[in-house]
């Protein structure tokens, strides 16, 4: 039995005491982290826009969104609301169910994403001893979606564009991957829950950005890439392209990629915070603390701040990385396709490749530091 | 070796650009901490400089129809329709039209128009649903438009030009604040000494 708070356990054993059958409360249990997870997601794709057009009007001394709400906070409910009420165009002799299914299965797998992200040690919809797995097994879902809008549309420059973002997706998956291979393999675990509490030990200096800072960097870059984020947006590269593979969308469809690119965002910068930043650890270990000040480790109040401020941490870290993301993109000028494959292809693969040898190599000389 | 020093150049390269990205991103940074220099358009206006080249303006009355501008017009643009009346012997006016959907308001005319019937004015608003809307008449050239100072429904904004010298932006000067460097009448006034 893990220690700290249980809301599961909790939950259905309250609902048993009001005399329900366990089964009926473990149905009703079940619908409340998906809601949540569609919610927090949604919430945070709404905090990100936001942030995204106030940071970069910060940084082209401009001011940004300010109608809409103080400091302009319901601009982006009053983009989405546009766009919902935009005409759903669908364009002549398209494959109407490829055309309908492209943004869904660009968008689900990011939702679906959410399942193995921690914000402490039981707040995580689904602990799965292959979470870091599932997510880049669920990530590379995306390209078929992308492919399939690109085709469907009857375009040839959607077409391209469509092709375009497959070959980038694929291309950075794999420097991806092996970079998260390498924390797996010095936390012997693929769950995301492991992988923090691997974390955990000396506060900041136990984090993994330390033992892997080559990896740390080449999984940044790759999520850039992946959810085709500056410099790094070849696929719809607005003013060259006209939106690539999604030329053709409108209204809602649109807004479906949209938000699956910003939702991958959001997504993204939490695995960073998790994988190489600790997740929800406090810079100086919480226990550590709690047994100076003299609290009880298991007394409720403890467990709820601890709760909270799991939360309040990946949070802060994984806003701080959207927040560099945002930076960067006022701050390097998009790469052509051909920058973009040499680098996935020429540059991420060998680095992350013997960033993956090396950290096997000092598994096994250093056992204590790189988890032996 | 040559591997090596290939391997060597690379990484250096590598590095480099690091440190590039890294400058670029204190740049920007940096950038997040100024004020916005933002004019609110509709609501703050900056103030044209002196001898800006708005919308043209055209006195009726005091064009001799001699169709100079037409002549040192790059384009020959200003249409102008008159007739000679025999009594007078006199070139009369009939109707006068410039098409500002087609002038690159050079101001050849301006310099040129012997009577000064044509003028500069300050008026750069020159939207519209049609471009064949651009086509001022006699009479549209005649309105002089209204001055951005005395809009009541306007905060005029002073250009950086017109600004002290070290003061990027026009917002909340203090009254009475001067631009940078002297005045025409300043310097007339030392000439004269």
């Amino acid at each position: 039995m893990n220690p700290g708070i249980d809301l599961q356990g909790t939950f259905i054993q309250s609902l048993k005491d009001l005399g329900i059958p366990s089964g009926a409360a473990k149905a009703i249990w079940m619908p409340l982290p998906m809601f949540l997870m569609i919610i927090g997601a949604t919430v945070g794709v709404l905090v990100v826009v936001w942030l995204e057009r106030k940071i970069s009007a910060a940084a082209q001394q401009r001011i940004g969104p300010e109608f809409a709400g103080p400091l302009g906070v319901l601009q982006p409910v009053a983009d989405g609301l546009k766009l919902v009420f935009k005409e759903d165009i669908v364009p002549a002799k398209t494959d109407r169910l490829l055309f309908t299914l492209g943004p869904i299965i660009v968008v689900i797998p990011v939702f679906l994403s959410y399942l193995i992200v921690p914000f402490g040690q039981n707040l995580v919809i689904a602990n799965i001893s292959v979470g870091v797995f599932l997510w880049i097994a669920l990530s590379s879902i995306a390209p078929i979606g992308l492919l399939m809008s690109g085709y469907s549309s009857n375009n040839k420059y959607s077409l391209l564009g469509g092709l375009r973002a497959a070959a980038q997706s694929i291309s950075y998956e794999i420097p991806l991957a092996l970079s998260v291979l390498a924390i797996a393999m010095m936390s012997n675990s693929l769950s995301t829950i492991d992988i923090v509490e691997q974390q955990s030990g000396y506060g900041i200096f136990s984090w993994n950005i330390w033992r892997q800072p080559v990896g740390f960097i080449i999984f940044w870059i790759a999520a850039l890439a992946e959810c085709e984020r500056l410099p790094f947006d070849l696929p719809e590269a607005e003013e060259e392209l006209v939106a690539g593979y999604q030329t053709e969308y409108s209204g809602m469809k649109f807004g479906l990629f949209y938000i699956g690119s910003y939702v991958n965002l959001v997504l993204s910068a939490l695995l960073v915070a998790i994988l190489y930043l600790g997740g929800w650890e406090f810079p100086i270990p919480i226990e550590m603390l709690g047994s100076w000040l003299g609290f009880n480790e298991a007394s409720p109040m403890l467990q709820v701040i601890d709760a909270s401020l799991g939360i309040t941490m990946t949070l802060l870290k994984a806003y701080f990385l959207i927040f560099i993301a945002v930076l960067l993109r006022w701050t390097l000028p998009r790469v052509r396709i051909d920058q973009l494959l040499n680098l996935g292809w020429k540059f991420l693969l060998p680095v992350s490749l013997v960033n993956l040898l090396l950290t096997a190599a000092l598994k096994l000389a250093f056992p204590g530091a790189f988890g032996g | 070796m040559k591997f090596l020093k290939q391997v060597g150049d690379y990484a250096k390269e590598t590095v480099q650009a690091a440190r590039y990205i890294g400058q670029g991103l204190s740049v920007t940074f940096d950038h997040m901490q100024r004020r916005p220099i933002t004019v609110q358009y509709p609501y703050e206006k900056l103030i044209p400089s002196e001898r800006f080249r708005g919308r043209i303006h055209f006195e009726f009355d005091k064009c001799i129809s001699c169709e100079v501008c037409v002549r040192v017009c790059p384009i020959n643009l200003p249409v102008v329709d008159w007739e000679f009346n025999k009594e007078s012997k006199k070139k009369q006016l009939k109707h006068y039209s410039i098409d500002f959907g087609v002038c690159i308001f050079c101001g050849n005319c301006v310099e040129f128009c012997p009577t000064n019937c044509l003028s500069m004015t300050e008026d750069y608003e020159l939207s519209t649903y049609d471009r064949h809307e651009l086509n001022y008449d006699n009479v549209a050239l005649g309105r002089l438009p209204y001055k951005v100072t005395q809009d009541p429904m306007v905060t005029p904004l002073r250009e950086l030009a017109y600004l002290p010298k070290g003061v990027m932006e026009p917002h909340d000067l203090p009254p009475g604040s001067v631009r940078a460097g002297q005045r025409p009448e300043e310097i007339l006034e030392q000439m004269e000494k």
